[in-house]
């Protein structure tokens, strides 16, 4: 059962692992996807016990580990919510791309970094002193 | 019964007041200081808490009433405080600061407030996985403010950090969990003290696993490379909150963990941890030279600044120890004065940002001085003589190369003729400056400072194992 249970972690993880060092960014969140839920398959393969549900254990019978359930849940919604922000900044590049592939986007902003420097704008330095001040304009 | 509330207080305010103040437009000014007041109020608890720490040992309570054992523990001790009050201190600089440049996003101040909060419990926390937790907090906080103000680049940035960032949270995890299924514990004395009378071959696995993932928070030597990426975007209290308070998990982390808990296996693997901290400090500091840009060079300059911590806690025993919690705490303090002058023309900027240079290459009026000292120290009485001989040199050594660095920079930053760029914000320089003088005082007076770090590695070698 240890070894199964190695071995489906170890297939997921490395199948994040994987999908981590790919291009697109769509794919880098699925692969941070697995790669956080095999940390809770981890969790549960390495700590759970066989017993009966720890609501209100009575001394004669062993109730099972409420700790590692525990964890898992919230291992869980900590890799959900993070999912989700996750998807939000990969929806912001592509609404201003167009594109979700990590290189595109790289060449796409070295070419607006060119243009930049060709107009030379002096509006865009590197820290707008000027814009700061003024701060409250909405965004 | 008033120490549990006490302890409560520096995360708490934080958090609560973060949670009110999502509600209303950040970009208001009130807001922002409003935020700034509930960070001066944590940090001031922080410091009650500190004096009650200091004169009575550490204050632990069991959140929710529970019996000892059963529910999670808050624990404040010298270490977690010291980590705690220098982390919410550069926090609150760098919240005043962007309130007095004029916030851009209306979540700003319940962000950096969610970050406050994360790290004051995870300071304060005495167990593992609420460790994880708060940690969770407050690396989620910042994965956000790292894309602050929604340039492409800086959103890119901020998914390069957050990716990398949770695949260190998710070794972390596993780290916990088979410290879990080992010691059959998370509270962190008891896995301390259970770990001792384990077979060193299957903790040493578990440690190093813990070990690579607060290295990777700390951008060392192989984990940087998202580090300069991420600095290098960021708007200056942003990098400045990233590299002076967050920066700050990795150090107190392996402190904790290293020397507290896994104090056994540390000793085993100390001949690796000198390797990369020596590899961290020639690497960042031969970086840092090359790159022209102040923020770059800055970047990899905080690669090679956490290379000093990670060889005093290589070098170990109450000595090391002590050099590695003071230079955390000068080293986050540097960070936030450099990053945030780094961001500011005019008069006063360049003074402040002189006193982090000098603190940065450890030149006597500035604290970096007693940083540099206490690592000395701890590399000649610890070490043996070879290895003590070798530390001194490489010391000196990046001593003087990141001398040549913080003076390149200050050259082409503050001395060269800067005509038509206007003078930033008084309010923002003064910020700045008042935490270059705090630099200044802790190098002119730094015994609070060395009896507060020796306190603090009194906790690891004392009680921890």
């Amino acid at each position: 059962m240890t070894v199964y249970a190695a071995l489906v972690v170890a297939v997921i993880f490395a199948s994040g692992t994987f999908l981590l060092l790919q291009r697109d960014l769509t794919r880098v969140v699925v692969g941070i996807i697995l790669v956080s839920n095999s940390a809770v398959l981890f969790i549960i393969s390495a700590g759970l016990t066989r017993g009966a549900a720890p609501i209100l254990p009575l001394e004669d019978e062993g109730a099972s580990d409420p700790l590692v359930q525990a964890m898992a849940l919230t291992a869980l919604v900590i890799g959900f919510g993070v999912a989700a922000l996750l998807l939000a900044m990969v929806y912001r590049l592509y609404t201003t791309h167009g594109t979700v592939d990590l290189e595109e986007i790289a060449a796409a902003e070295m070419r607006e970094a060119e243009a930049l420097e060709r107009t030379d704008d002096p509006e865009r330095e590197e820290v707008p002193v000027a814009e700061q001040d003024s701060g409250d304009e909405p965004r | 019964m008033t120490d549990g509330v006490l302890i409560v207080l520096p995360a708490g305010i934080p958090w609560v007041l973060a949670a009110l103040l999502a509600f209303v437009d950040g970009r208001k000014r009130w807001v922002g200081l409003v935020g700034a007041a509930g960070l001066a109020a944590s940090l001031a608890s922080l410091v009650w808490l500190t004096l009650v720490v200091l004169r009575e040992g550490t204050v632990e309570t069991v959140a929710g009433g529970w019996p000892e054992g059963v529910g999670i523990s808050l624990r404040a001790d010298a270490l977690g405080v010291t980590f705690a009050a220098v982390s919410v201190a550069v926090i609150l600089a760098s919240l005043l600061y962007e309130v007095a440049l004029g916030v851009r996003w209306r979540a700003f101040p319940p962000l950096v407030l969610l970050v406050a909060a994360g790290l004051t419990g995870l300071f304060l926390t005495g167990d593992a996985f609420n460790f994880y937790v708060f940690f969770e907090i407050s690396m989620t906080a910042s994965f956000v403010l790292a894309g602050y103000r929604e340039e492409d680049y800086q959103v890119r940035a901020a998914f390069i950090f957050a990716v990398v960032n949770l695949l260190g949270s998710v070794v972390f995890l596993i780290g916990i969990a088979a410290l879990y299924s080992i010691t059959g514990s998370l509270d962190m004395a008891t896995i301390a003290s259970r770990t001792d009378a384990l077979d060193p071959r299957s903790v040493i696995v578990v440690a190093a696993v813990i070990f690579a993932a607060f290295c990777l928070k700390l951008g060392l030597f192989p984990f940087h490379f998202w580090l300069p990426a991420v600095y290098v975007g960021s708007h200056p209290p942003v990098a400045a909150i990233l590299s002076g308070a967050l920066a700050n998990i990795g150090g107190y982390g392996l402190l904790r963990f290293g020397g507290g808990i896994l104090p056994r296996e540390l000793a085993y693997g100390s001949v690796a941890v000198m390797v990369l901290g020596t590899a961290s400090i020639v690497y960042g500091a031969l970086q840092a030279i090359s790159r022209r840009d102040t923020s770059e060079v800055m970047a990899y300059s905080a690669i090679g600044q956490v290379g000093y911590i990670l060889l005093a806690l290589g070098v170990g025993g109450p000595l090391g120890f002590t050099a590695a919690v003071l230079y955390s705490v000068v080293n986050s303090l540097n960070k936030g004065v450099v990053f945030l002058a780094a961001g500011l023309r005019g008069p006063l900027v360049g003074a402040a940002f002189a006193v982090g240079a000098f603190s940065i290459a450890g030149v006597p009026p500035a604290a970096g001085f007693v940083g540099k000292i206490a690592v000395f120290k701890a590399a000649i009485v610890e070490g043996s003589a070879v290895t003590g001989a070798l530390l001194v040199v490489l010391i000196f050594a990046g001593s003087a190369l990141s001398f040549l660095y913080s003076f390149q920079v200050y050259q082409r930053r503050f001395l060269a003729p800067q005509d038509g760029e206007k003078p930033g914000p008084l309010a923002a320089r003064l910020v700045v400056l008042s935490l270059a003088a705090l630099l200044l005082a802790f190098g002119l007076w730094p015994e609070p400072l060395i009896y507060l770090s020796g306190a603090a590695a009194e906790v690891l070698t004392g009680g921890g194992g």
